[in-house]
């Protein structure tokens, strides 16, 4: 399946993605109106944006209540507004916080932009692609992790 | 009232005193005439800081502003300005800065935030969208930037906030502490964190959720592409990227204008132990970047071996890199990242701390300065304990470091001795930049609104000495020639009101003014694009010209004359002695008049004339300097400065 990636140690945490995404999907800027939320951590240099990962199995879909969460065949979420009830059920269920909760107090999630990720167009370090992969589940403290090893960070 | 575009349209008024917050409208005519960040604060600080204010008095007012284009996706539009009376030099004090909390702020849903008064207990601010809470800082007392960061990160539970906090430095009332945010990104000059810290507030933590709107997405949204595709394709793009500013190191010596112990030479013999190539081959591990910039050019670096092993952190830019190297004399890069990271924990800005160190080496060194009065350090150049041992003193006002801990100028008048020898104008300590090798820069130092800083011009073309550019776009070839004088008061108020709008945009100077991505024209398609604000280029050259006459009148009030526009005299004086700039020295009185004539401010006093504030709509300012009505030229004197820049001109540093 193809999913969006992260290198992380690529990324500069400069969040244009944040607001390429919220401008694409709302015409506006916001973090809060992204799918894609950079986590950082300045004391070690360290950047990593979070989204949805398109994973096999989904909690959030399988947990909300209202069924209102399913999947396209592309593996993006699609989301039946009229049968959520905005209980943010999905949100905690998420092992990757990759869901937030929009303005009309429904989930918002990586769409892939249709198929044509415009971060991954706009992100100006190439830390982000669109792919093909098996599965992309590192967590950002394992990446953290993996950095400071490489760098020489002992904190 | 129309709503605003690209603004937030509110402002926020923290009254410390009395414990009270306000949130004001914003005014539609303080945008449209002095755009936002640098100009919203100044315009605010000439009306609300009047003549009398001690700096670090509850009476001065502490400003943070965003501007209209932060918290959009215009590449760079992620700085702040912070400005109040300065500790340091008692005239306009500012500083800028980047990273993550101006859009922040701007999500928060505020264009500028007016801290007033003080506090009776030691605080912190948090800023939660409209909620804003004066919390408890007794803990944070003390505790260097990052312990500060991260108590008030843990304690708030989310590490998603933006946080800008003062260090220990700025509590010890040390005169130029600086404003930190993102830990490494400090508005660092004139002393703002020790205006902070004076009102008894270590931090302000940002939590903003909203969003920003623009007026005519469809064409700002090209305006950007169009920005991006620039930046990319521009000479610059590669070495920025690699390199940040750290790369200008190597050039400036190769010029010939690299500041060397003290501004005793232009050019450094351990240069390329120090510079940004090496920094780039063997220390840095990452690109890390500003909110939405899209060169970017911040790096993450760390030390692997020797006695500093095991340090790292970002940056270093090339003020401070060069500032800890060839300005006292170091040849160890570790050594040079050591006292920087000191510099951020404490909380001291970098360059005005190198600057007192490396004066008091040089009296030391001709013997004007004994062993017994620095403590008993061995001052000689490089010497890395004595470096390190004095930012730590000076944090804390200890001893000797007590003495450097008000600047250079006020260290001067303290010993009785070496005020000459002080590189400093209106008591900001010079920049890396000898202005005998470029003297539209230099020309910059001495008439810079807050003292002896390139950032109010930086006329970056001149580093290219192309005689082309200095034709076609001032009609004087000189212009752009660095060793050149003619056209130089052309090039630098033109530098000036360039900068002064990319300042109030809140965009980087580094990639909107050197580069030149964001002439006048384009600003203004961009301003309209995201405010609806129709302006022609001219206007908005208007508003950055506006900006830095308000500022000029600003510290003429405070008693600033022609007399003080004026650099020290080791470089009026003695010629440089090697290095490609050979034989320089820097004559600066046919530069200021060909300047204050672009200006239109009267030759003999520096000040501006009634004629040129009005045609700026500043004429309740014109007033209140009591200008002459009448024959704006005339050799009547301005009621408010008697005594001051008549008959010979004497430089207020000799
Ligand atoms: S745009 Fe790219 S470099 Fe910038 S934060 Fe997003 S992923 Fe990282
Ligand atoms: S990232 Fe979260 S929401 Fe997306 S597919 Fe995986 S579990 Fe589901
Ligand atoms: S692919 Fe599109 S929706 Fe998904 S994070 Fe990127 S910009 Fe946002």
């Amino acid at each position: 399946m193809k999913r969006l990636l992260v290198r992380a140690e690529s990324c500069a945490g400069c969040r244009f993605c944040e607001m390429v995404c919220s401008f694409s999907h709302e015409g506006r800027f916001s973090p809060s109106l992204s799918r894609i939320t950079v986590i950082k951590e300045d004391r070690f240099g360290f950047d990593y944006p979070i989204f949805c990962r398109l994973c096999e199995s989904c909690p959030p879909a399988d947990s909300c209540p209202s069924r209102a969460l399913g999947r396209s065949p592309e593996g993006t979420l699609m989301l039946d507004e009229e049968a959520c009830s905005g209980c943010g059920t999905c949100l905690k269920a998420c092992p990757h916080t990759a869901l937030k909760i929009g303005e009309a107090s429904k989930p918002i999630f990586c769409d892939l932009c249709g198929g044509r990720p415009r971060c991954v167009e706009r992100c100006p370090t190439g830390a982000l692609s669109y792919e093909e992969v098996e599965e992309f589940d590192e967590k950002p403290i394992e990446a953290l992790k993996r950095l400071m090893e490489r760098w020489g960070i002992h904190a | 009232m129309p709503r605003f575009y690209g603004y937030a349209g509110r402002i926020l008024r923290i009254d410390l005193t009395r414990e009270r917050t306000k949130v004001q409208e914003l005014e539609g005519d303080l945008a449209r005439g002095f755009l936002g960040g640098r100009g919203l604060n100044s315009k605010r600080l000439y009306e609300e800081v009047s003549r009398h204010v001690d700096p670090l008095s509850p009476e001065n007012k502490l400003m943070f502003s965003t501007g209209p284009l932060v918290g959009t996706m215009f590449p760079t539009a992620s700085r702040f300005n912070v400005s109040a009376k300065s500790p340091l030099t008692g005239i306009l004090g500012d500083s800028n800065a980047g990273g993550h909390f101006a859009a922040e702020l701007k999500f928060a849903g505020y264009d500028q935030v007016i801290i007033e008064g003080r506090s009776r207990r030691p605080v912190y601010i948090f800023i939660d969208d409209d909620e804003v809470e004066l919390r408890d800082g007794s803990h944070l007392s003390g505790k260097d930037v990052y312990e500060a960061d991260e108590a008030i990160r843990r304690e708030i539970g989310d590490r998603r906030i933006q946080i800008a906090v003062v260090g220990p430095a700025a509590e010890n009332g040390v005169r130029y502490a600086g404003i930190y945010a993102n830990l490494m990104r400090p508005a660092a000059r004139t002393g703002m964190g020790t205006v902070m810290a004076s009102k008894g507030v270590k931090a302000l933590a940002v939590r903003g959720t909203g969003s920003v709107e623009v007026a005519d997405p469809g064409r700002f949204e090209k305006l950007v592409e169009e920005v991006e595709d620039e930046i990319y394709s521009h000479e610059q793009y590669w070495p920025r990227r690699r390199m940040g500013t750290t790369r200008i190191l190597m050039m400036a010596n190769a010029m010939g204008f690299l500041p060397t112990r003290h501004y005793r030479s232009g050019v450094f013999e351990h240069a390329w132990e120090v510079s940004g190539e090496r920094l780039a081959d063997e220390y840095n591990v990452k690109t890390r970047g500003c909110f939405a910039c899209t060169i970017p050019c911040s790096r993450f670096y760390v030390v692997r071996g020797g006695r500093f092993s095991g340090l790292y952190g970002e940056g270093p830019e090339y003020e401070a890199q060069g500032a800890f190297t060839a300005r006292v004399g170091n040849g160890d890069l570790d050594l040079a990242l050591k006292a920087i990271d000191m510099c951020n924990r404490l909380g001291l800005d970098a360059l005005t701390t190198s600057e007192c160190i490396s004066w008091a080496m040089e009296l030391y060194e001709r013997g004007f300065l004994t062993r017994e009065e620095a403590d008993g350090l061995e001052l000689s150049w490089g010497n890395g304990e004595a470096i390190l041992t004095l930012i730590e003193k000076i944090s804390r006002r200890e001893g000797f470091g007590d003495v450097l801990a008000d600047g250079s100028r006020a260290a001067a008048e303290r010993l009785g001795r070496g005020m000459e020898l002080t590189m400093q104008v209106k008591g900001l300590d010079l920049i890396m930049a000898d202005p005998r090798g470029l003297k539209g820069f230099g020309l910059g130092f001495a008439v810079a609104s807050r003292g002896g800083d390139h950032l109010r011009s930086e006329p970056f073309i001149e580093l290219s000495d192309d005689p082309r550019r200095g034709e076609e776009m001032f009609g004087i070839p000189e212009a752009t020639m660095r060793l050149a004088y003619r056209g130089k008061g052309r090039l630098v108020s033109y530098f000036e009101d360039w900068c002064a709008v990319i300042d109030s945009l809140e965009v980087c100077k580094n990639i909107m003014e050197n580069m030149e991505i964001l002439p006048f024209e384009r600003a203004a398609e961009v301003l309209e694009a995201a405010t609806g604000m129709r302006m022609s280029p001219e206007e908005v050259r208007r508003c950055g010209e506006r900006i830095v006459n308000l500022e000029r009148a600003f510290n003429v009030r405070e008693g600033i004359t022609r007399r003080d526009d004026c650099l020290p005299r080791r470089f009026r004086e003695e010629p440089l002695t090697g290095g490609a700039s050979k034989g320089s020295i820097f004559e600066q009185e046919p530069m200021l008049e060909e300047y204050y004539r672009e200006r239109g401010w009267n030759s003999e006093t520096g000040i501006p004339e009634r004629g040129t504030l009005e045609r700026l709509g500043l004429k309740h300012v014109a007033d209140e300097l009591g200008l002459p009505r009448e024959n704006p030229g005339s050799e009547r004197e301005p009621k408010a400065f008697k005594g001051a820049g008549r008959g010979r001109i004497v430089c207020a540093t000799s």
